[in-house]
């Protein structure tokens, strides 16, 4: 038994709703913007890719507003019916969750002299998937994964569980991620955050750009359309070499990979293009580089999608997915002009134009703070 | 496909009521786990005091999977992320802007007891260790994963009046916190203390009983525990359809915290009654859940 995709929704910076998600990426990725974040007395600078045509205000109503359009999407695209919405199971993948909301509650709290305390308003971890529910009057399990950079190619992980052992019949997952200062202001403190946008595997390349984005696919047993994608397999690890990157040998990210093309059941040579997880971080591309030299003498093309929109964080399993997938079907692999364009002291470049792909098998790579490692194998094609 | 015993090869708990402030843990640590584990905070340290006694100095296959979940996740170190940002105007910190991640706590036990298998944090309201258990028997009967570490914390941070106030529950409803962890595996091993036959979700209160009524359950060898948010009509409804009619009032005992069904399973091995343990648990939208333990 195979988990089709059947009906994606996304909103990020490069736009709201799929189709207009796709036409942006024919062009080279835009820089992100500048928020500008007080701190104490002084401020701080933020590069970030925020959402498209959704102003960053009444924070404590956008995301729901948000989600709701993309799930809307993801549903009406997936021709299913009430019945059938009724019993879907929902798997979150986030990382920040609804904390926007918490902390915009806080501060107007705090502003107006209340007895002011974080997290008075909501700390429960389900209630973000209970409005879901409700709003869209789903009955299935709810699972809100929290597995960092991760989370969203985990909960598509499960979600594909559930459905093979035929507890299922549909799953609803959402990858969920919205600007916020923890997030922001975090990454700032580590140090990882790059002014002018994402790089991956280039020699300039200095770190992140955070990003918006929020996406919903709708999975099932039975595909919607010859050559519609599903999931081929996975492999998730924690490696322990250290909480916040893998293990710059490569050895783990070497791992994992070749625990999802043995789950799959595919060689390396099956393989038509990867899509990295690509963070431009120092030690990240350094570990991804090298685990993907281990496996691979001939490298497949290599594409990074984070120069387009940011690191989506617990989302961008999803979010990523969705554009991987969506450019795929319209013929093309993503290419990213200039940016890991040669081959440095890492060995690996990026796609530079856009290029002709058939239907194939296509592997997706996401590490994670916490040690989490996972690369899916996707298919449309065998 | 499903019907593969799991077998119940560990378990580690902690619980504490919580009258004014929490107890110490650092000790417990390293009790439990043979180290001082430095610079975490409450909600790790007690993940790694329930998975330390879960694991009782055996060495588990590095394979194993870690299922790790929890109600509110680590209070502690958001409350303290967002009071050093919003109230006092400085950066978070980053050791702790990165144990805001949830799944920080799974990198922790993953380390201390040296696995690298799957890794997964979940977060769920009402059926938090259900949720958990869930997928590591899932992962187990799909043969995906050979051997699993389940767990659950939900902290408290005082004071316990503002405790109450983020769970929205009454004012002087007593309070806990608690851990709860056990170790699955397809194989029986030296040691099993039992079974997990099934753990499964469902739409509402008649999807559960017309499941119940297909498990072959002796109504003279099996006890029907309620979990927390159960109400009792629903539980009376319950016993009614499957004729069962022995209770296990664990839940009588405990003080409140979320993920309060891991207490169930150890409860129940350590009890003298029963052969077969159903627990069944409801959340405010009528939706079920319920497993199934065999001593």
């Amino acid at each position: 038994m195979r988990t089709y995709f059947l009906g994606a929704g996304l909103h990020t910076c490069l736009g709201k709703g799929v189709a207009a998600n796709l036409a942006a990426l024919r062009a080279p990725p835009a820089l992100p913007s500048v928020q500008i974040l007080p701190l104490g007395a002084e401020e701080q600078r933020v590069p970030v890719h925020l959402l498209a045509d959704e102003p960053l205000d009444d924070i404590e109503n956008r995301q729901m507003k948000v989600v709701d359009g993309v799930v809307r999407e993801a549903l009406t695209a997936s021709g299913l019916s009430e019945a059938d919405i009724r019993e879907l199971a929902i798997f979150v993948g986030t990382s920040s969750l609804d904390i926007s909301i918490t902390e915009e509650v806080y501060q107007r709290e705090l502003a107006a002299g209340l007895d002011a305390h974080p997290l008075t308003a909501n700390s429960a971890m389900g209630n973000f998937t209970k409005l879901i529910r409700q709003r869209f009057g789903i009955r299935g399990p709810d699972y809100t994964v929290n597995t960092a950079c991760t989370a969203a190619a985990n909960a598509l992980m499960y979600a594909d569980a559930m459905i093979r052992a035929g507890k299922i019949k549909h799953a609803l997952i959402i990858g969920l991620e919205s600007f916020n200062r923890i997030t922001a202001l975090g990454f700032s403190s580590l140090g990882l955050l790059a002014p002018d946008g994402m790089r991956p595997f280039d020699k300039d390349r200095r770190g992140i750009a955070l990003g918006e984005g929020c996406s919903a696919m709708v999975v099932g047993a039975e595909p919607k359309r010859e050559n519609s994608f599903y999931l081929r397999g996975g492999a998730n690890i924690c490696d322990i070499f250290s909480i916040t990157a893998a293990n710059s040998d490569g050895s783990t990210v070497s791992g994992v990979i070749r625990d999802a093309m043995a789950n799959a059941k595919i060689a390396k040579e099956d393989i038509t293009a990867i899509k990295t997880h690509g963070t431009a971080s120092l030690l990240n591309d350094e570990a991804e580089s090298a685990g993907m030299k281990q496996v691979f003498e001939k490298m497949p093309p290599l594409c990074a999608i984070k120069p387009f929109i940011g690191h989506t964080f617990g989302a961008c399993g999803l979010n990523e997915l969705i554009l991987f997938c969506g450019a795929l079907e319209e013929g093309f692999l993503i290419a990213t002009p200039g940016i890991g364009a040669d081959e440095n002291e890492l060995g690996v470049v990026l796609t530079q134009e856009r290029t002709p792909v058939a239907p194939g098998v296509f592997m997706l790579n996401y590490f994670g703070f916490g040690g989490n490692n996972t690369s899916l194998v996707i298919a449309n094609a065998g | 496909m499903p019907g593969n015993t799991i077998y119940l090869r560990g378990i580690g708990n902690y619980y504490a009521p919580v009258e004014d402030k929490p107890a110490e843990l650092k000790a417990l640590v390293k009790e439990a786990t043979g180290d001082a584990v430095r610079r975490v905070g409450r909600f790790i340290q007690m993940a790694l005091v329930g998975a330390g006694r879960c694991v009782a100095g055996r060495k588990l296959p590095p394979e194993t999977g870690v299922y790790f979940t929890s109600g509110r996740g680590d209070l502690e170190v958001t409350i303290e992320v967002m009071e050093e940002l919003f109230r006092d105007g400085h950066p978070p910190k980053p050791l702790n802007f990165i144990n805001t991640v949830s799944n920080a706590a799974c990198f922790y036990v993953a380390k201390q007891f040296g696995l690298h298998g799957r890794s997964t944090f979940l977060g769920n309201s009402f059926f938090s260790f259900e949720t958990a258990l869930q997928l590591a028997m899932l992962d187990l009967e799909l043969g995906d994963v050979k051997s699993a570490l389940v767990g659950s914390v939900d902290i408290v941070v005082p004071p316990v009046e503002l405790h109450r106030r983020r769970l929205k529950i009454a004012p002087e409803t007593p309070v806990a916190e608690g851990a709860h962890w056990l170790w699955l595996s397809a194989e029986k091993g030296e040691g099993a203390r039992g079974a997990v036959q099934a753990a499964e979700f469902f739409t509402g209160r008649d999807a559960l009983i017309a499941w119940v009524a297909k498990q072959d359950l002796n109504a003279n060898e099996t006890l029907i525990a309620a979990g927390q948010f159960l109400s009792d009509a629903d539980l009376a409804e319950i016993k009614k359809a499957s004729g069962l009619t022995r209770d296990f009032a664990y839940r009588d005992s405990l003080s409140y915290y979320d993920s309060q069904s891991g207490a169930a399973v150890a409860a129940f091995l350590e009890s003298k009654t029963g052969e077969v343990l159903l627990h069944v648990n409801a959340d405010p939208d009528g939706r079920c859940a319920a497993f199934i333990i065999r001593k």
